[in-house]
């Protein structure tokens, strides 16, 4: 079996969370930008303004802009979001698709434009760390049960994609397993 | 690594598709050798039995042969394949004790592969080797998860040790995604690095000038 077909990398998936919008504090002025996504601008120096995170990380690396934390960039709300993952048997939905991402470029780029910079990042980590052992137990379920399908929601891009081709070449195998033996039993018995 | 017989038509085992013919797993564990008993007299080929000084191979003679061959010697029953130690019941009630404790390398190393083979031979309890299987893999599977999500590159070859040959392809492939994952929390990818080639190609060539000197 040829690995590496179809499977993203890490990078990728960045990619991706990079379309998401935050709003920014430019410190200079400059018409609208016109770009396929849609219309990025006007800019006025210190009125807030909507941008894709891409281009707020390329204006806040040539110190352009001040960036405004996110809602959920909070040390109370991502406490409790912690505590309701924990207590929840399930997953529960997070506030953004791609909050791992989003936490990491910005703690790259803009540490001091979040407050709690620090905790934050370790609330991620906690929350992810808690999502991720709820991923593999019930994978392991999964795969012990028998089960033909499962239903995950409000499961992360990322997530996904660190146990995509792990989880898909084991079911593969288990698939072969399963179809050779029984059709070797029913093959002895012709005998 | 793979054993896909088509499910329409009955599979004569002898004949394999062009994926197993080149399949460099299939080809080593083939290589595997089982317990024949001879039903026919081979003549010439006494010199196989090391402990009979008979020019001919004798029906009854017990012999080791790889797969490959016993699979083709039973389908024209020359041979009787005899069930390999560890597939017989003992070893059955070991793994459905605790599979996670077993040491899969040991027994097989491709304990699955040739398991998958063995199911084609008309042993009396097929049906218990090919649930044995199935029940195997599932029982050890979280560990070979739980190790690949957690194993750095160095410390690898301390988990795969024990596991059979198709778990660790698939500790690797789940490992692969892990220290990807790693190394974008790291930012490691931002950085273009120098490919392994170049590098050995600098040290080949320094190894020569030295030798000139």
């Amino acid at each position: 079996m040829e690995l590496g077909v179809g499977i993203m990398s890490p990078a990728e998936v960045e990619f991706l969370a990079e379309k998401e919008l935050v709003t920014i504090f430019p410190n200079f002025s400059h018409g609208k930008i016109y770009l396929i996504s849609g219309d990025v601008g006007p800019f006025v120096p210190s009125l807030p303004v909507q941008v894709p995170l891409w281009l707020a990380v390329n204006l806040k690396q040539r110190q352009k802009c001040r960036l405004l934390p996110l809602d959920w960039m909070n040390k109370d709300v991502l406490e409790e979001k912690k505590q309701e993952e924990y207590n929840n048997k399930f997953f529960t939905a997070m506030p953004s698709p791609h909050y791992r991402e989003i936490t990491q470029l910005l703690m790259s780029i803009a540490p001091m434009d979040i407050p709690h910079a620090e905790d934050i990042q370790t609330l991620i980590k906690d929350i992810w760390d808690i999502r991720m052992a709820k991923l593999r137990s019930s994978i392991d379920a999964f795969i012990k049960g028998e089960e033909t399908h499962a239903k995950l929601d409000h499961l992360t891009l990322m997530e996904i994609n660190t146990v995509r081709p792990l989880l898909t070449n084991t079911l593969n195998k288990l698939y072969q397993l399963r179809q050779v033996s029984s059709f070797g039993t029913s093959e002895s018995q012709e005998w | 690594m793979s054993y896909t017989p088509s499910s329409g038509r009955r599979t004569n085992y002898s004949s394999r598709s062009m994926e197993e013919y080149f399949s460099m797993d299939d080809i080593l564990a083939t290589e595997v050798r089982i317990p024949c008993r001879f039903q026919l007299p081979v003549y010439k080929l006494g010199s196989l039995n090391p402990s009979s000084q008979s020019p001919d191979l004798l029906p009854g003679t017990k012999l080791e042969l790889p797969l490959w061959l016993a699979q083709a010697l039973q389908s024209r029953h020359i041979v009787n394949v005899e069930l390999p130690k560890s597939y017989r019941e003992t070893y059955r009630e070991i793994l459905s004790a605790d599979a996670t404790m077993v040491d899969l390398h040991d027994l097989g190393p491709y304990f699955y592969h040739i398991g998958l083979y063995l199911l084609n031979f008309p042993y009396a309890d097929t049906e218990e080797i090919s649930k044995m299987l199935t029940q195997t893999f599932k029982n050890r599977f979280r560990k070979v998860m739980d190790a690949s999500q957690h194993t750095l590159q160095e410390e690898t070859s301390s988990w795969t040790f024990r596991l059979d040959m198709l778990e660790v392809e698939l500790f690797n492939i789940g490992q692969k995604a892990f220290l990807e994952f790693q190394e974008w929390q790291a930012r490691k990818m931002e950085k273009i690095c120098t490919s392994g080639m170049v590098i050995n190609h600098k040290k080949r060539k320094r190894a020569a000038m030295d030798n000139i000197v």
